[in-house]
């Protein structure tokens, strides 16, 4: 069982990730995969993730921007599944543009967030995603 | 038969070959070529003969010459040889001595009948003075430098032959009215010269006959014609054909036209090119004159000297005026090809579009404007003229030298555009060059007075005199210009082309820059996704790192290390914010515009608590006055307002108390607004480079900004068709205005 499924192919920004996480102080599992491909996979439960029981995170961080298959189209076949329909994706983009952000409500994410680019404020909001996601945030397959 | 009353039509259809009567100057007699019995005699044969024409009709020839002293051997030796050689104009004239008197025979066949005429014989002295007027026509043929020259020569020459008081070379036009255009008279007689003459003046059978007949003599307009008798039984329907007669008599419609004119004798000799009657040279005498054959003859000759002239000398002056024209359009070619410009090229250099054509007038219209040269009608009767034109679905090119009657408002500019060329540039665009030539009837002199009234003569019949004629003339030539030449045409049609080809270039180069423009706005596009993503995202690992290092083994470091980790935390972030601004700038450049009416008070209200929550630490007043809405796009006008109001903010900071004013007025036609600041100000001499891009001025410097900031603004107001300006002083603040129309154009 993991909490949070970041979907990142940057490794830095990964990284970053994991060393922010961590920082918080607080039992947080998360798993990061690198490409829309994988991120699919696990969702679905199919290709290299067949063989594993994969539990769904309580939250998936989703970078749009991804070489390949994008963050806009694992939402996509996110929501088209009956599995994965409810589940909670954030997007977490660099990008600022309106029609970025209006693709991926159309996709079907349940919030936007533009990466800060600093080192402080992506911890903040970081901080406030997890306590609101993984506390506040009430999910229809919680049992 | 004399028509009782005459009119027009009636002129038109007078049978004036077979009138039945000769003039009584001469005498006439008609014979059978196999049995030489007299068929037709002129009713005044007796005054030659002695011998009544009732006596000889159906008699054989040998009575003609009963009651003379010329042996009958005589005459009928002469037509045995004629008939033999089945020629007669080789013996014209025949001189026989009738009862002691001279006279000229001419004879002819016609129609199944030998015609035999005698005339009075001139002065002998005359031939060999005709001899040289011949030779000197030639002469002059040859030499004369121009037409009208030529004309006037061979006018005075004629005078010189037959001696008449007055002769005029009259041409005809295209409708067949005449002009004349050269005349040689006696200085007492008023000129006709340049006089026009309506087409029903020489009515349609009449210029036929002048084509057969090339001269033709009225001896005495007053004289009694003497009828012509025919032989017992002779079918009434086989009048004598005249056509070829020196004697012929003349409609009594043209005997009054002649008194009219105060003439009493008159001499045409026919002008032929290619085979049509060009013109005629038409010689008056106010009393009767006769002209003997030898003389009619040399004046014949001067004539067909001069039909043969004219031919070589009207080709050649159509082809000089072909090549004089084709030489301008080559011209006005080689300014289309240095210039580029159509409009330029057509109207404002030396040789114009006026040039290439006998128009008095030109206009072009050619980007929705119109560029006249010469006479022309008004702006408004051109673009109304444009605007038919394209209701006629002409492909190429229009002429007419009536345009009126295609185009009725045509009449209220008809003195300076009865007659219209125009070729089409582009139906689409209301594209069209024009040429006008001016209504003829300016031009027109009168010959007589067209208002003279209808006469009524003794039976009381009312009769419309052939000088009548005039005033249905005058409707004719009404709303009619000259005619446009071939010459003109080609020229015209050629110049089209041209253009045609320089537009169609410069349409080329326009969608090649198009199609360059597509190509550069698609790299535009993958540059901004590159800056927009590619390079924040490294940027962010630069800053996220340093912050880490800082954070993580900052206590290692010297101070000095930590401020330099600063001083690259720092400019990362100038560098997104940079960033993040040429986004901005390049989104608000193209993305579509979203217009509707903006509730300005609740997006001012916003600006504000956003700007005041970031400059809580300074005494900052923002205050708003009247808020009118505008007609924007929502996101733009938002970026526009935030721009201006936080940098009246920023430049307000090392104010003690910062203080912005903003507030709306409307107008009819626009809602301005105002954005006051008691900040730095800035000289105005600066002014000029202030939306520019990246440009920023000398006493902001140490304020933060990438320069992007008004260029965003200027941008946004620009797209809005608004207006942006400014006053400031530097050290007293700032006041930028911002004008947005109430009624954007889509």
């Amino acid at each position: 069982m993991v909490d949070v499924l970041y979907v990142e192919d940057n490794p830095n920004d990964a990284d970053i990730f994991s060393r922010l996480i961590r920082k918080l102080n607080r039992p947080i599992t998360y798993t990061v995969i690198s490409s829309g491909s994988e991120a699919i996979e696990y969702l679905t439960g199919k290709g290299r993730y067949e063989q594993q029981r994969t539990v769904l995170p309580k939250l998936v961080l989703m970078d749009l921007n991804l070489d390949g298959v994008s963050g806009f189209d694992v939402v996509e076949q996110a929501r088209a599944l009956e599995r994965t329909r409810h589940i909670p994706i954030v997007a977490f983009s660099t990008s600022d543009n309106p029609n970025d952000i209006k693709s991926a409500y159309d996709a079907g994410i349940n919030a936007y967030v533009v990466k800060p680019g600093s080192y402080q404020e992506t911890g903040d909001v970081l901080e406030k995603l997890c306590d609101f996601w993984l506390g506040n945030n009430t999910r229809t397959d919680y049992k | 038969m004399i028509p009782s009353t005459i009119d027009l039509i009636n002129c038109e259809q007078e049978p004036i070959h077979i009138l039945g009567h000769i003039q009584s100057y001469g005498y006439l007699i008609a014979i059978e070529p196999d049995t030489y019995s007299v068929v037709h005699a002129s009713d005044n044969i007796v005054d030659l003969v002695g011998t009544d024409a009732a006596q000889l009709l159906g008699q054989s020839i040998d009575k003609v010459l009963v009651g003379t002293h010329l042996p009958i051997s005589t005459l009928t030796e002469i037509l045995n040889v004629g008939q033999r050689n089945d020629s007669w104009e080789t013996m014209n004239p025949h001189r026989l001595i009738l009862n002691g008197k001279v006279w000229n025979l001419i004879v002819h066949q016609h129609k199944g009948l030998v015609i035999l005429e005698w005339e009075p014989i001139g002065n002998d002295q005359n031939q060999l003075i005709n001899q040289q007027l011949i030779s000197q026509a030639l002469t002059e043929v040859q030499s004369s430098r121009t037409l009208d020259e030529l004309l006037q020569n061979t006018a005075r020459r004629v005078k010189t032959i037959i001696g008449f008081d007055r002769v005029m070379v009259y041409q005809f036009g295209d409708d067949w009215h005449g002009q004349v255009v050269a005349e040689e008279k006696e200085d007492d007689l008023e000129p006709f010269l340049g006089l026009h003459y309506p087409a029903s003046d020489i009515p349609k059978q009449a210029r036929e006959l002048y084509k057969v007949n090339l001269v033709r003599l009225i001896a005495d307009a007053g004289s009694v014609p003497s009828p012509i008798l025919s032989k017992p039984g002779w079918p009434a329907s086989q009048p004598l054909d005249l056509t070829h007669s020196v004697l012929r008599a003349v409609s009594p419609v043209h005997i009054e036209y002649l008194k009219n004119m105060g003439v009493q004798a008159s001499m045409s000799m026919s002008l032929l090119y290619r085979g049509e009657l060009w013109g005629l040279i038409s010689c008056h005498n106010r009393t009767p004159h006769f002209v003997d054959y030898q003389a009619r003859q040399a004046a014949k000759f001067v004539s067909q000297l001069l039909s043969a002239a004219l031919e070589f000398r009207k080709d050649k002056e159509d082809l000089t005026n072909l090549q004089q024209y084709q030489q301008t359009g080559r011209e006005l070619h080689q300014q289309l090809l240095l210039n580029d410009d159509v409009v330029r090229a057509l109207t404002k250099l030396p040789i114009t579009a006026l040039d290439i054509t006998g128009a008095t007038g030109a206009a072009l219209i050619f980007n929705n404007k119109i560029h006249q040269l010469g006479k022309t009608p008004d702006d408004k009767q051109i673009r109304a003229l444009a605007d038919w034109m394209g209701t006629t679905g002409t492909e190429s090119f229009l002429q007419t030298n009536q345009l009126p009657v295609l185009y009725p408002p045509a009449e209220a500019f008809r003195a300076v555009g009865a007659g219209l060329l125009s070729i089409v540039l582009s139906r689409e665009l209301n594209e069209y060059l024009f040429w006008f030539k001016p209504e003829r009837v300016e031009q027109v002199t009168w010959a007589g007075n067209p208002d003279k009234p209808v006469t009524v003569n003794e039976e009381g019949q009312r009769r419309l005199s052939p000088r009548k004629s005039f005033a249905a003339w005058t409707e004719i030539v009404r709303n009619t210009s000259e005619p446009w030449s071939e010459a003109e045409l080609s020229v015209v049609v050629k110049l089209r082309e041209d253009i045609l080809q320089i537009v169609t270039r410069q349409a080329n180069e326009i969608r090649l820059l198009n199609q360059r423009l597509q190509v550069a706005y698609e790299e535009l596009d993958a540059f901004s996704y590159t800056v927009s993503h590619d390079l924040r995202t490294p940027l962010s690992s630069i800053r996220c790192y340093a912050e880490i290092l800082l954070e993580e083994y900052g206590e290692d470091f010297s101070p000095d290390a930590q401020a330099l980790f600063q001083k690259v935390i720092d400019s990362t972030d100038r560098m997104r914010r940079l960033i993040r601004h040429i986004l901005f700038y390049s989104r608000m450049g193209r993305s579509e515009l979203d217009t509707q009416p903006i509730d300005m008070r609740q997006l001012l209200n916003g600006i504000r608590e956003e700007i005041l929550v970031t400059s809580k630490d300074r005494s900052l007043r923002i205050d708003i006055g009247d808020t009118p809405p505008i007609m924007a796009d929502p996101t733009m006008a938002l970026q526009l307002f935030t721009n201006l109001i936080s940098n009246a903010a920023k430049y307000t900071q090392l104010a003690v108390e910062g203080w912005v004013q903003i507030k709306g007025t409307q107008t009819d036609s626009e809602v301005i607004y105002s954005i006051e600041d008691n900040g730095i100000g800035f000289d105005m001499k600066q002014a000029g480079k202030m939306f520019d891009l990246f440009k920023r001025l000398e006493n902001a410097r140490t304020f933060e900004g990438s320069g992007v900031g008004l260029a965003i603004v200027k941008r946004i107001i620009n797209r809005h068709q608004g207006k942006v300006w400014f006053h400031s002083e530097p050290n007293q603040g700032t006041t930028f205005f911002v004008s947005f129309p109430v009624n954007p154009t889509k």
